[in-house]
Parts: C-alpha cells; sequence; structure tokens
C-alpha cells in the first residue's frame, strides 16, 4: 500500500501557475480603439521626421561629372578612345572645368563613381585573403586559392595583395585647382586624402607585414605586384604611413560594394582657405586617366558634395518617410470611419450572441 | 550479442520449411516419446532472450544514421550539405552542416539514451534466476537460457520467464491465479487451470518424470487465444490427450498470485513470446496539421526550384555578352573557362539551390518536435484533468497528436465505462412476471439485513416460490465471478460488511453487480472450490454444485452458460444473456411479461439480463460433453467449432426471468456532450448495449434531445422494408428539412431545433456496408453517410468490436475526410481507437487496455471537454502560427537574397554573412516561437470551456488552409521586397555613410556589401520578431524575457562577431560592419521606417479583420478587454441572458429537458436559477409523440 500511495503522490501534479498555464500575463489586444491614436500619433511622428529628412538632404549640394569620356561629351574623350582595346591603356590626362557662382558649403567631399562595375560578384568578392592583407609573412607567400587566377604571377611568385579586387585597384588620379579672378592663375586646391577609410579597417584589418630590416620593400621581396599594378605595393605611395597594404586608396577600395553602382570617397577638402567650403569661381580638375571602364559598359563619375548630419545626399529616406506617415494618416481616418460606422453593428452582434 | 541475432538468422533460414508449419511439437523436459509416437519434425526455437533494444554497441551509428536519414527532411539537408561539400558553393558547408550535425547528434543521444535504458531492462531480465527442473532436480539459471520443452517452477509473486503451459500447482485443485496487470492492466485476479492429468504431480521427481508432448499452434500475438493439446504417455495405455486452450497458458509477464508454487513446461520462449509479440509498435499517427505541413513544404520547394532555375537561366542569358561574364577586373581561371557549358549550368543550378535551401530550415522540424515534446507535459501536468479519486492524472502517449485534438469533428464514445461509471448496481429482477426490488439500499451501502425483498406485484403462488429460488440459485451459479481470499488487501473492491468477507472479482462488473444483488435478495455466492461452487441459501444452508460446464461468455453470443450437477444429481444448463439473444431459444416461460418488464427496464436506462435454464437428463448430458469435447481439443477453427457446440446446446430453454442493473452516468457527462456538440463536434455513441438502454442513457446525457425526431435503421424495421426502402425514406426526411430550413453550416443542426438523431443496429450497419451483389458497393454506403451527415447525434448499438472501428473507418475516409475521435475504456473499444485518428481511452474499470492502446488517456469522460476544447485549441493555434511563422520568416530571409541575384550579376553572393545565415534560424528567430508555442493563449482557457462555439473558429484546419498560407506568404513576400529595396534605395544613387564620430578622427565612411546585408538582416530580426510580437496575445514574463531577450542577443551578438579578428576565420569581412552601420543615422532611420513598413500592413489586416468580420473568438477576446476597461453593461454572463432573452423557447424546452431519474442528472443550465422538476417522463412522453410508429 505504501508503494501505491507514494506513486499517487508522483501522479499529483504539481500546482504551480507555470504548470497549470495560468502564469501572469499582460493581455494585450490590437483593437481599433487603440491602434487608432497610434496611427495618427505614428503618422504625424514620420511626417515630421519626413520632412526634416528630406529638407536637410535637399539642403545638400552635389556637383556631378561623367568623365567616362564617350565621344565628344568631355576632353576625356581623347583619352577613352587612346585606352580603348589596349591593356594596360597609356597614360592620359584630361581636365574638367567647372565654375561655382556662389560658395559650395564646406566640408566637401570628392568622390568617384563607378557604374556596372560589379564588385559584389561573387567571385570577385571572395578573390582577396584577409590573411595576407593582415601581414601575415605566411600568407604573403602562400596566397589563398580563392585569389586564383591573380593568386601567383606568370613566373610563379605568390602576388601580393592577391585577387581580383586588388588587381583592379582603381587609379585614376585627380587634382582640383582654383582660379579666384577669372584669367588669373589656377591655384591648386589641398586635397585631404587621409583618413577617407574606415578606421579600423585602416588601423587593425589592414597591416603590413613585418619590415626586413627596417625595409617595407624587403618584406615584399619574393613576391610579385598584381598583373595590372604598374608599381608594387610598397611603393603606393611615398608616405611610409600611406603605403604597402595601409595604403588610404587601397582600403578604401578593399571594401567591396553592395551594388554594381557605387561611390567611393576620393578626398575630402577642408583645409586652409577652403575649410569653409569651395569659394565661387572656376575650377578645373585634372584627370589621370588611367581606368579603363567602358571594355564593360562602365561609367567614370566625379562628384563634389557636402554631407549633413544625416549623411550625404538621400532623398529617398525623407520621401519615404513622407508617404508612410501620409498613409498612416490616410489608413486611421480609414479606420475611424470603420470603426465609427460598424462599431454600433458590432455591438448588436454582441447582444446576439 | 551480434553473434546470437545471426545465430537465430541462420538458424531461420536453415530451418526453412519447418517455420511454416501451423503447430510446433514440444517435448516436455525434451523427454523423448516412446516410439511409435507421431512423426516429430524438429524445430528450432529461440532462447529465451529478450531484445527489446534496437541498436547495438556497434551497429548503432551506422544503423540510426541510417534510420535518421530516411527521414526526408534530413535527407533532403544531407543532399544540401554533400552538394556543398562537392561543389563550389556560394556559403559554407557549415551553414548548413551545422544545423544538421546539431540535429542529427541530438536525436542520436536521445535515441541512444531510450536505448540503453532498454539494453539494461533487457539484461535485468534476461539475467534474472529461474527455476527449473533438470533430471527431476531443481536447478538455478539465467533466464535467457531457457529453452521451449524446459520445466520451470514460478513461486508466489514471481512473474513467468515465458509463456508456460501450466502442469501442476501446489493447490489441490489445480488452479493457480495470476494478474496480468504488467500485460493488459487488469489486476483482477484470474484463474488458470492445470492439466487435468499431471495436476497431482507435486515433487520435482514427479514432474521430472513426465513424458509428454505438446502441441500447439505457433506463436501468435493474442493475448487471449491459445490453442493446442497434451499427449500424456504414461507406460502401459495409450496417449491421453487433453485440450489446451487459454485457462491453460501462463504468460510472460504475468504474475503468480496466491499460489505457492506452480511447475510449468516452456512452449515460447524470448521474442516469441506473446507479450514480445505484442510489443510491436503502434503504426504512427499523423496529424492533419503534419499533413498540411508537408503540402506546404512541397510548395516551398517547388518554390525553391523555380527561383534556382529562374536565376541560372537568367544568370546565363546576362552572361552571353562577353564583357559581362568576364570582365577584365575579375578573368576566369583556365580551368573554369574549359568546363563543360551544361555541367556548369548544372553546378549554377545546385549552387542556386543551396544559396536558397535555407527557406526549408531544418530547424522548423526540430521546433516542431520540441514544441509537442514539451507541450505535452502541460496536458500531462493539468490539475483540472486529475481525478483525486483514483489517483489518476491524463497519459499523454504520443505527443505527435497534441494539435488534432483542436480538430475533432466527430467523436465516436463507447457507452458503458466511458459515459457511465461502470459501477453497476443491482435495481430489480422480475421473476416471472413479479418485480423484486432490494430495498434495503441507503447511500450505497448494503446492510448485511438480508430478508428485504420488496415485493412490488402480488405475492407469488407455491410453484412461482419454486421458479424463484431457481432463479436465484442460476443468478448465484451462472457466472465467473471469483471470491477473493480474505487476505487480499489489496483489491480494488471489498464487500462493506466486511465480518463476513465476500469480495467477488470479476471482468465483468454486471455480473458482480447480480451476485452482489442476489446476495441481497437472500443468496450468497461462497466460493469455487474443486469444481464445486458453494452457496449459501436463504435458510443459511450451504448448497454445493457440482461445476460441470462452463460455456464461456463472447460478445458475439451475447450469453454464457454453465452446467452443474446438484447435490441431488440433477444437472441444470442456466444461460443468461441479452434478451435478444435469449428469447429466441425459449420454448417455455412467460415470455410476454417479462419481455415487456425488460423493455420497460431498458427504457429508463437499465442493462438487462434474461435468465433462463434447462433441465439436462444424464444421457442428454452426456451427448453435450461429447460434442464439447470433440470442440475443445479440435486445433483447427477451434472458435467456430466451440460456437456452432453452443448453439446447439443452448436452445429449448425455460425463461426464468430478467434483471435489471443500472450504470450511473458519469459526472457531467451531458455537459461534456453538450458542449461538444455546441463546439460543432458530431457526438456518436457506439455501444454493444440494447437500443432502449442506450437510448436511455443518449437522452440522459442530452445526446438526443426531446425536439430531436428520431430515425431508426434497426432489424425490426428492416424487417418490414427493405434496406433500400428505409434508406432513401430516411434521406428523404432528412433533406427535406435540410432543404428548406436554414441550417447552421457548422454542425448540421438546423437552428430552429428541428435535429434528428439516427439509431443504427450492427445487424442493420453490417446490412448498409455489405457491397452489393450487382456490384454497386457503396451506393448505401453514400446515402448512409448523407443521412449520417444531416444528423446531430447518431447511436449505433449492438456493435461488435470490429463494427466499431469499421464505423470510424467510414467516417474517416468519408469525402470530407473528417477528423475522428474515439473514445473507450476497455478491450472492445481498442480497435476503434486505433482507428481513429486520435484515440482516448478512458482509465477505467475494465483494465488498461485501452488507455495503453490510445493516444491520450483520460481518467474521466468528462475531462473530455478541457483536453479538446482548452488544450485542442490551445495546440492547434500554437502550432498552426508555428508551422505558417516559420515559412514565413524563412521567406522574409531568402527573398531579398533572391532578389540581391539581379544586383550582383546572379553569381551567387550571398547577402548576408556566413554566420547569420548559419545562426538565424537557430538562434535569434528561434526561442520567440517556440516560447510562443507552448505559452499563448489568444483567449483565456475559462473563456474557451465556457463558450465550445469558439472551436467551431478552428475547425476544418482554419489555420492552415490555402487562403491564410498564401497571406502568410505574401506578407513574406511583401516584407521581403520592403527590406530589400528598402536598403537598396538607402544605398544605391548616393552614400549612406557613417559620420564616424565615434572614432578619433572624424571621417566619412563608405559602406560596402556586408553593410547592405547586415542592414537587411538587422529589419529583418527585428521585424520578425516584432511580428510575434505582435501576434502574442499572452506576455508572460517568459515571453517578455526570448522576445526582448532574442533581439538583444541579436545585437550583442553582432557586436561581438564584428567587434574581434576571429582567428579561425579566414576571411574578416563582418569586422566593425554592425557597429559601425550603428553610427550612422540614417541607418537607424531606415530601420525605423522598414520595420514599420513591414509590420503595417500586418497591423492593418488584424484591424480591420477584428473590427468588420470579427470571429468568435476575436469577439471573446473584445469582450474581456471592454470587461478589463470597466465598460458598464457586460458582464460574464451576459451571453446567457442574451441568450434567454433571444429565445424563450429554448430555455422552456431546456428546463424541461431529460432529467433523468435522479439527482445527478440534473445539469443546472448555467446561470439559471429555476427550479429543476427531476420530470423523468416528460422526455419520453416527448419522444413518444414525435415518434408515434415505434413501439415503446
Amino acid at each position: 500500500m505504501t508503494w501505491s500511495a507514494t506513486a499517487r503522490g508522483a501522479h499529483q501534479p504539481d500546482n504551480t501557475a507555470f504548470t497549470q498555464q495560468r502564469l501572469p500575463a499582460w493581455q494585450p489586444l490590437l483593437s481599433a480603439s487603440i491602434t487608432l491614436p497610434l496611427f495618427f500619433c505614428a503618422g504625424l511622428a514620420f511626417i515630421g521626421l519626413g520632412l526634416g529628412l528630406y529638407y536637410s538632404s535637399n539642403g545638400i549640394v552635389e556637383l556631378e561629372h561623367d568623365y567616362t569620356g564617350d565621344a565628344g561629351s568631355s576632353n576625356c574623350s581623347v583619352c577613352a578612345a587612346e585606352g580603348q582595346g589596349r591593356a594596360p591603356p597609356p597614360p592620359c590626362s584630361c581636365a574638367w572645368y567647372f565654375s561655382l557662382h556662389e560658395l559650395f558649403p564646406g566640408p566637401v567631399y570628392l568622390y568617384y563613381e563607378l557604374s556596372s562595375f560589379y564588385q559584389n560578384n561573387r567571385r570577385y568578392g571572395v578573390s582577396r585573403d584577409d590573411a595576407q592583407l593582415s601581414g601575415l609573412p605566411s600568407a604573403l607567400r602562400q596566397p589563398a586559392n580563392e585569389c586564383a587566377p591573380y593568386q601567383r604571377s606568370a613566373t610563379g611568385l605568390p602576388i601580393a595583395p592577391c585577387g581580383a579586387i586588388a588587381n583592379s585597384l582603381f587609379n585614376d588620379t585627380f587634382s582640383l585647382w582654383h582660379q579666384h579672378q577669372p584669367a588669373g592663375p589656377y591655384v591648386e586646391v589641398p586635397l585631404d586624402r587621409a583618413a577617407i577609410a574606415w578606421w579600423t579597417d585602416y588601423h587593425v584589418k589592414f597591416r603590413n607585414p613585418p619590415l626586413v630590416n627596417g625595409s617595407l620593400a624587403l618584406a615584399f621581396r619574393g613576391t610579385a605586384p598584381p598583373p595590372n599594378w604598374p608599381r608594387p605595393v610598397y611603393e603606393l605611395s611615398a608616405d611610409p604611413n600611406n603605403t604597402g597594404f595601409v595604403n588610404q586608396d587601397f582600403v578604401v577600395w578593399m571594401r567591396t560594394a553592395a551594388l554594381p553602382t557605387f561611390r567611393k570617397l576620393y578626398a575630402r577638402i577642408r583645409q586652409g582657405d577652403y575649410s569653409a567650403g569651395l569659394p565661387r569661381g572656376a575650377y578645373r580638375v585634372n584627370i589621370s586617366y588611367n581606368y579603363p571602364v567602358r571594355a564593360f559598359g562602365g561609367h567614370k563619375l566625379l562628384i563634389f558634395s557636402n554631407i549633413s548630419w544625416m549623411g550625404g545626399k538621400n532623398p529617398f529616406l525623407g520621401i519615404a518617410y513622407l508617404v508612410v506617415g501620409a498613409l498612416c494618416i490616410l489608413v486611421g481616418f480609414a479606420m475611424l470611419v470603420v470603426y465609427i460606422r460598424y462599431q454600433d453593428q458590432t455591438d448588436d452582434d454582441d447582444d446576439d450572441e | 550479442m551480434d553473434c546470437s541475432r545471426l545465430r537465430t538468422l541462420v538458424h531461420r533460414f536453415c530451418a526453412g520449411e519447418e517455420n511454416w508449419v501451423d503447430s510446433r511439437t514440444i517435448y516436455v523436459g525434451h523427454r523423448e516419446p516412446p516410439p511409435g509416437a507421431e512423426a516429430y519434425i524438429p524445430q528450432r526455437y529461440p532462447d529465451n532472450r529478450i531484445v527489446s533494444s534496437k541498436y547495438t554497441f556497434w551497429n548503432f551509428i551506422p544503423k540510426n544514421l541510417f534510420e535518421q536519414f530516411r527521414r526526408i527532411a534530413n535527407f533532403y539537408f544531407l543532399i544540401i550539405f554533400l552538394v556543398q561539400l562537392i561543389i563550389d558553393t556560394p556559403t559554407s558547408p557549415v551553414t548548413s552542416g551545422l544545423p544538421l550535425f546539431f540535429v542529427i547528434t541530438v536525436t542520436a543521444i536521445k535515441q541512444g539514451y531510450e536505448d540503453w535504458l532498454r539494453h539494461k531492462a533487457d539484461n535485468a531480465m534476461n539475467q534474472c534466476p529461474v527455476h527449473f527442473i533438470q533430471h527431476s532436480k531443481l536447478v538455478r539459471k539465467q533466464s535467457r537460457k531457457l529453452r521451449v520443452g524446459d520445466i520451470v517452477m514460478v513461486k508466489e509473486d514471481e512473474t513467468f520467464p515465458c509463456d508456460l503451459i501450466f502442469l501442476s500447482s501446489n493447490r489441490a485443485d489445480g488452479t493457480c491465479h495470476v494478474t496480468t496487470a504488467s500485460l493488459d492492466g487488469e489486476s483482477s485476479h484470474k484463474t488458470h487451470y492445470a492439466v487435468q492429468d499431471t495436476k497431482g504431480f507435486r515433487t520435482e521427481e514427479e514432474i521430472g518424470g513426465l513424458q509428454a508432448t505438446i502441441e500447439c499452434e505457433q506463436p501468435q500475438p493474442d493475448l487471449y487465444k491459445f490453442v493446442g493439446r497434451i499427449n500424456i504417455y504414461s507406460d502401459l495405455s495409450d496417449p491421453v490427450v487433453r485440450p489446451l486452450g487459454s485457462e491453460n497458458l501462463l504468460l510472460r509477464g504475468a504474475t503468480l498470485k496466491n499460489t505457492e508454487k506452480i511447475f510449468g513446461v516452456a512452449i515460447y520462449t524470448g521474442m516469441e513470446t506473446k507479450m514480445a509479440l505484442n510489443y510491436q509498435s503502434k503504426s504512427q499517427k499523423r496529424s492533419a496539421v503534419e499533413k498540411s505541413m508537408n503540402v506546404f513544404l512541397i510548395v516551398y520547394l517547388c518554390i525553391l526550384v523555380s527561383k534556382a532555375l529562374v536565376n541560372t537561366v537568367l544568370k546565363y542569358v546576362w552572361q552571353s555578352e562577353p564583357s559581362r561574364d568576364e570582365p577584365w577586373y575579375n578573368q576566369k581561371t583556365q580551368s573554369e573557362r574549359q568546363r563543360n557549358l551544361f555541367l556548369r549550368a548544372f553546378t549554377d543550378f545546385l549552387a542556386f539551390m543551396v544559396l536558397f535551401n535555407y527557406i526549408i530550415p531544418v530547424s522548423m522540424y526540430v521546433t516542431v518536435e520540441m514544441q509537442k515534446f514539451l507541450g505535452s507535459y502541460f496536458i500531462t501536468w493539468d490539475e483540472d484533468m486529475f481525478d483525486a479519486e483514483t489517483g489518476e492524472g491524463p497519459l499523454v502517449n504520443t505527443s505527435d497528436l497534441n494539435e488534432e485534438l483542436g480538430q475533432v469533428e466527430y467523436v465516436f464514445t463507447d457507452k458503458t465505462g466511458t459515459l457511465t461509471e461502470n459501477n453497476m448496481e443491482f435495481k430489480e429482477c422480475c421473476i416471472e412476471g413479479h418485480v423484486y426490488v432490494p430495498h434495503v439500499i441507503c447511500n450505497g451501502q448494503v446492510l448485511p439485513d438480508s430478508s428485504g425483498i420488496d415485493m412490488i406485484d402480488s405475492s407469488p403462488s407455491v410453484s412461482g416460490r419454486e421458479r424463484e429460488e431457481l432463479f436465484f440459485r442460476a443468478l448465484c451459479l451462472c457466472h465467473t465471478v471469483q471470491v477473493k481470499d480474505d487476505d487480499d488487501v489489496d483489491g480494488p473492491r471489498k464487500s462493506p460488511d466486511s465480518g463476513k468477507s465476500c469480495v467477488y472479482i470479476s471482468s465483468s462488473p454486471d455480473e458482480v453487480a447480480l451476485v452482489e444483488g442476489v446476495q441481497r435478495l437472500g443468496f450468497t455466492f461462497l466460493r469455487l472450490k474443486d469444481n464445486y461452487m458453494e452457496l449459501l441459501n436463504r435458510e443459511s444452508d450451504v448448497e454445493r454444485f457440482e461445476l460441470l460446464e462452463i460455456l464461456s461468455f463472447d460478445s458475439v453470443r451475447r450469453r454464457m452458460s454453465v452446467i452443474v450437477k446438484s447435490a441431488t444429481g440433477d444437472i441444470y444448463l442456466f444461460c443468461k444473456g441479452a434478451d435478444s439473444s435469449i428469447f429466441p431459444r425459449v420454448i417455455e416461460g412467460k415470455v410476454e411479461q417479462i419481455r415487456a418488464r425488460v423493455e420497460r427496464n431498458a427504457v429508463e436506462g437499465l442493462r438487462t439480463l434474461c435468465v433462463a435454464y434447462k433441465k439436462l437428463n444424464p444421457e442428454e448430458y452426456e451427448g453435450v460433453g461429447k460434442l464439447l469435447q470433440a470442440a475443445k481439443v479440435a486445433l483447427q477453427d477451434r472458435e467456430k467449432k466451440l460456437a456452432e457446440a453452443y448453439e446447439q446446446i443452448e436452445r429449448d430453454l425455460v425463461l426464468l426471468g430478467a434483471t435489471a442493473v443500472e450504470d450511473r452516468l458519469q459526472e457531467k457527462a451531458a455537459d461534456t456532450i453538450e458542449a461538444l456538440q455546441k463546439a460543432g463536434i458530431k457526438v456518436w455513441v457506439l455501444t454493444g448495449d440494447k437500443m432502449e438502454t442506450a437510448a436511455a442513457t443518449c437522452y440522459a446525457c442530452r445526446l438526443f434531445r426531446r425536439s430531436t425526431q428520431l430515425l431508426e435503421l434497426t432489424t425490426k424495421r428492416l424487417e418490414e422494408q427493405s434496406l433500400h426502402d428505409v434508406l432513401f425514406e430516411l434521406s428523404k426526411t432528412v433533406l427535406r428539412h435540410s432543404g428548406s430550413l436554414t441550417r447552421d453550416p457548422f454542425s448540421g443542426l438546423s437552428t430552429d431545433g428541428q435535429d434528428y438523431g439516427l439509431i443504427i443496429d450492427g445487424a442493420a450497419l453490417s446490412l448498409v456496408l455489405k457491397p452489393r451483389e450487382e456490384g454497386s458497393s457503396g451506393n448505401y454506403r453514400e446515402l448512409f453517410l448523407e443521412i449520417c451527415r444531416n444528423c446531430s447525434a447518431v447511436l449505433c448499438c449492438r456493435m461488435a468490436p470490429l463494427q466499431k472501428a469499421q464505423i470510424v473507418k467510414l467516417i474517416k475516409f468519408s469525402k470530407e475526410h473528417p477528423i475522428t475521435l474515439a473514445i473507450g475504456d476497455g478491450a472492445n473499444d481498442v480497435s476503434m481507437i486505433l482507428e481513429a485518428h486520435v484515440g482516448i481511452g478512458v482509465i477505467g474499470k475494465e483494465g488498461r487496455q485501452a488507455a495503453r492502446n490510445s493516444d491520450y488517456a483520460i481518467p474521466k469522460f468528462k475531462h473530455l471537454k478541457k483536453m479538446l476544447l482548452v488544450h485542442g485549441h490551445f495546440y492547434y493555434i500554437r502550432i498552426a502560427e508555428l508551422v505558417q511563422y516559420f515559412f514565413y520568416k524563412n521567406v522574409c530571409f531568402i527573398f531579398p537574397q533572391f532578389l540581391y541575384q539581379f544586383f550582383c550579376g546572379f553569381s551567387q553572393q550571398t547577402l548576408y554573412d556566413t554566420a547569420y545565415l548559419t545562426l538565424y534560424n537557430i538562434t535569434f528567430t528561434s526561442l520567440p516561437i517556440l516560447l510562443y508555442s507552448l505559452m499563448e493563449q489568444h483567449v483565456s482557457a475559462d473563456a474557451l470551456k465556457r463558450d465550445p462555439v469558439l472551436y467551431r473558429d478552428i475547425a476544418k484546419n482554419a489555420l492552415l488552409r490555402w487562403r491564410v498560407f498564401i497571406y502568410w506568404t505574401f506578407l513574406g513576400v511583401f516584407d521581403a521586397l520592403v527590406f530589400f529595396f528598402g536598403a537598396y534605395f538607402m544605398f544605391e544613387n548616393t552614400t549612406v555613410t557613417s559620420n564616424g564620430q565615434i572614432m578619433t578622427t572624424s571621417t566619412h565612411m563608405i559602406f560596402g556589401n556586408w553593410t547592405f546585408g547586415t542592414l537587411v538582416f538587422t529589419v529583418m530580426v527585428f521585424t520578425v520578431t516584432l511580428k510575434l510580437a505582435l501576434d502574442t496575445h499572452y506576455w508572460t514574463w517568459v515571453n517578455h524575457f526570448v522576445i526582448w531577450g532574442s533581439l538583444l542577443f541579436y545585437v550583442v551578438f553582432s557586436l561581438l562577431w564584428g567587434g574581434v579578428i576571429w582567428p579561425f576565420l579566414s576571411y574578416q569581412r563582418m569586422y566593425y560592419v554592425f557597429l559601425h552601420m550603428l553610427c550612422s543615422g540614417p541607418a537607424w532611420l531606415a530601420v525605423l521606417l522598414l520595420v514599420t513598413v513591414g509590420l503595417l500592413p500586418d497591423v492593418l489586416k488584424k484591424v480591420l479583420c477584428r473590427q468588420l468580420w470579427p470571429t468568435a473568438t476575436e469577439r471573446i477576446q473584445n469582450a474581456s478587454v471592454r470587461c478589463w476597461d470597466g465598460i458598464p453593461g457586460f458582464t460574464p454572463l451576459e451571453p446567457l441572458h442574451s441568450l434567454g432573452h433571444r429565445s424563450p423557447g429554448a430555455l422552456a424546452a431546456r428546463t424541461t429537458r431529460a432529467v433523468y431519474r435522479s439527482q445527478e442528472y440534473c445539469v443546472l443550465a448555467p446561470g439559471l436559477a429555476l427550479p429543476h422538476g427531476c420530470c423523468h417522463s416528460s422526455w419520453r412522453h416527448g419522444r413518444r409523440t414525435s415518434r408515434p410508429g415505434t413501439p415503446v
């Protein structure tokens, strides 16, 4: 009997709120009366936010120029025609003239934009070796297989930096000249090319291999530059803090873009007389035209832009907020009508139950 | 262990033909019979090792893996994994390998553990010592070494090590008592009989000297069937042949009781014992939800394949331009260029498949499984379903069907023991038309004073008195009741007057009630000893009758008989059985009066039995004995031959009288049935009982109401008309009304109260189901189904167990494929419990057979209400949301990836990082939905119980219909479009940038593709989780914890994942991506906007649907909110008041309806304080008037 008594005790379910599914609970309900004010509030807030965004985005000035060099469009067409079908294209330079009638408020950023360039192609995107780029000497000698066919040079030397991304580094260069007075001399506007990459990329993720005898060139000995590069990686810049894998342009390029049309930051204008922006006057951008894009139907653009508290020019966000806010209010009204119109009927139905 | 398996296999193989022999011959004690005995075919038998385990140490890994990959889902993921291993795919094999490995490992560990437990149990059983006789000496050996033919000794309270033929016991009469609690759950003691000629052998020497062979059938799983014979050779004479039946067979697993020791010879060993044969697993039942889940899966598989195909084709169209296929900045290797185009295309197709394969997540299976497994605990824990009286709670045998409980459309219920308590009470007996009522009943207690006989009719004549005593003797003798010995205290049933202890045990509670009843009338059955039945008559004299034969009860014959020899040498045959099986065999007696009384009692819901007798002269008896002996010895068709013999013997009887036994309704049975009917469930009662009894019970439990028009399809009616005419007439009646009247589409109950009840009996049913000769079978079947569909309640009486299953099958496979539930308590309900979609066993008095074979077991019928209306509803809602949500969130997950292909040159670039791909379903979005599917209560349990109508809201798989599924899928696609194009427009054309204020240099950073993916992913995780939050109606702290916790976890994980250069990763693409995104104001704004837009349509749909087309459930929710808000004018009782207000007629009907016989049956209409007159004739009156043509 004792046995069955304990068994009975074991059978008896625990009487806790959890086992009996009676935990105290908040039981909200999405009824019209609750959501109505919510819709109106959200709608108003969104419209407010949208207006703010829209105006701040509208306040951003952008100046862009396509210098691909389609026939007759600009003086870069010469370069484009010259480079057609030749690899590597011969060095060529062209210029873009523009004038500002009022101050282009600063800080001004200079971007380049490429289109129809699939940096997000899978085979392109994986064609890099992060271990190599972090300065690991073993990876320097043994680039990852993903880098193929840019893994080893024709002579069998490991390529550093390996891979398609590095090989296709954007190599057009720009310099900006300002003419204060008409017919006056052009003065070069200083372009700040430092700190255009992510701070973490530049300082942590990308590292040069340890120096050999204090020389970066020796550290890279036994490697070949990517086939398209005219110079090895340690000669990217004269500045020892901006050469090798930690070259700002290189780091910027290595962050692959999300979409086939993308912009990358080239420089900031914030020094000297130009810290407040670009003053009125005539300008010339000297372009050294190296990068072939016409082979794949792409375009190259140069863009001057300033930014607001929310980043670059982005009308989408403002408009989207306005639309959604308006929609909320509209739906709110529709719901109000429904609510008033059908409220009584529901009550009647309830009575019928 | 493997060796032995192999050995048995080899033996099986070598034995070849012998195994086809229908019978086996066993040498008792391995002693050769004298030469000249029958030809003997040597057979090999397995040893007595029980192997319930599935695996051995060696074959565990391959076998388990094989079994797991037989599941189609696992196999699919394995294929995906292999494809990832073999070809160059966009995602690493880890993304699908890790979850698959996890799932497989967890399952393997679980199964391995279970198997280890089984091994342990097997070993314990196989090694337990057994005594057996070897060369006339007692030896101890391990159980597994036992072989067929060994003579075994079993002591009291030991379990039998294998199936034994009972040779002798230490009891003088050669009987032993056995409980089969572990086999079929019946704890009552059963008597088994030793073989007549060996029961005298007491010592080991005697037994060891026995020379005999046993012939018996090959093992079969039926526990209650056994045929065989024993040939006993003695030195001098011819062998003695004795029949062996199940009464001589002691089954492995049963326990010896009340007997010091027995000897038996092993006939079936090891895996051939009946117990082992019975442990074969039941066929798995699949729920409707699971079926629709599989259909949805196929849809998604098609979507997956077509997505991959579309992308592959587009890829090659797009690449047809060489500058796109291989631009100068992204050249191919030599080997890539040389690849065959078709091979390349095929590889690309597979790569796309891999890329999109997450649309069918592994984790869905795991989550569904976990939800079912954990969720079933809430059922077993439920206190409301715990019966304190018996100490039993609900049992869940299959957790696969939790949600099916919410989908039930037909309930098939047994009557006795399910609707009723199976607590029989002797009410009256009628002898030759005189009615006797034992009147000294007070609170169910019988006072020891046994003189109380209330004569209702006039006092009987002298000859009547003789008949009366014969009747009582008949009741005392014609049964299989045992008297439990004094010292047994663990009996479930103890007679209240413990001074003179007479505890009766029987497998049939009716018999106990009768024996107890006749005890109150003055005749006490004392015991059965040495084939003599002793009874104490009114004068307190002991009368002894020699028990000659028992013609045992079976449900086809529906009667039983005994042949006894009185002290004076007269031989009587007493027969007792259902009126329908007795009356045709009666040639004498006051048939008419008794028939009238029987019918009157039946109408009152009493179980009636008729008693008849016949006096046999010795010659007749000799004939009878021969007949029986011949039938009993037969090896082939013994059942049939016995039945024929019984048929011949039980005729030309003299009717003595009838008895009436009351079986009370279970508490709240009526309430439960009413609730089920309101819930749109059709309740059918299937019973073996008489029509009148069953109908009365149906009225009492409100299955039939006063307004119900009863249609009959019974043998009685078929005698007058042909089946064809009856069916057509009935269908005309039913359809005429259904055509003209407004009917509630859900239940078929007409709104004006005109509903039909159908009564059909077993014979008529078999006619309906019999295929017609012209070959146009199914014709009647359809007509019959049509009638049934239009009836609110159906009563099937006089059903054989198999017919119950047939009915269930008939409905199950009718054209709507409704979900059926069968509930019963006895062994006769097992077939229907197994047949129905959901089988529920009532843990009742008739053993645990039903409970063991059921999917769920409950202590009382009333618990069915909570089981279906509350648990079923909850689990259905939960699992439906679980399934839909899983598909939704994976559409959200994968569709942006599909869209991204259009912007990355169909290069199979993943949008999200590998970690996100892997962990999305496993961690970020898994717990909230799991907890939701365990905790959600969209309406309170009380409301569900109070308002059964809510059950109809989810009928017919309402939440998993195509419409709903398509809504969810489109919601997913919409959300995916919002996420992707939202992010696209943010990144397109202009620069979404970070000011990078937190870094030392104020800079302006441009985001790459990983930030793009992370933005989409972040929006998605938030939207998907918040969508679940919107659907959650029941926010316990657990829900808060997992929903906000998993969002927090996502953020923390992302920060961590991007915050460190992980040395084990070959790429560092996520380094600081997430943190930089958080530094960007537009990203925050975009997340806010896109999440809002993603949720907006769903909110809108919810609010509008609730306002414009509220379901009953939503009304209740609204009401409860209003109640909370304290809006005056609403009380929980309002629906009742309004109901009363609306239909005063219905109310009146309710008060006068079926309030039957005693106070227990008065089910108070909730909220009504009207006095309930227990007007027990009113409904009968109503029924008479409504159905004038039928005699009552």
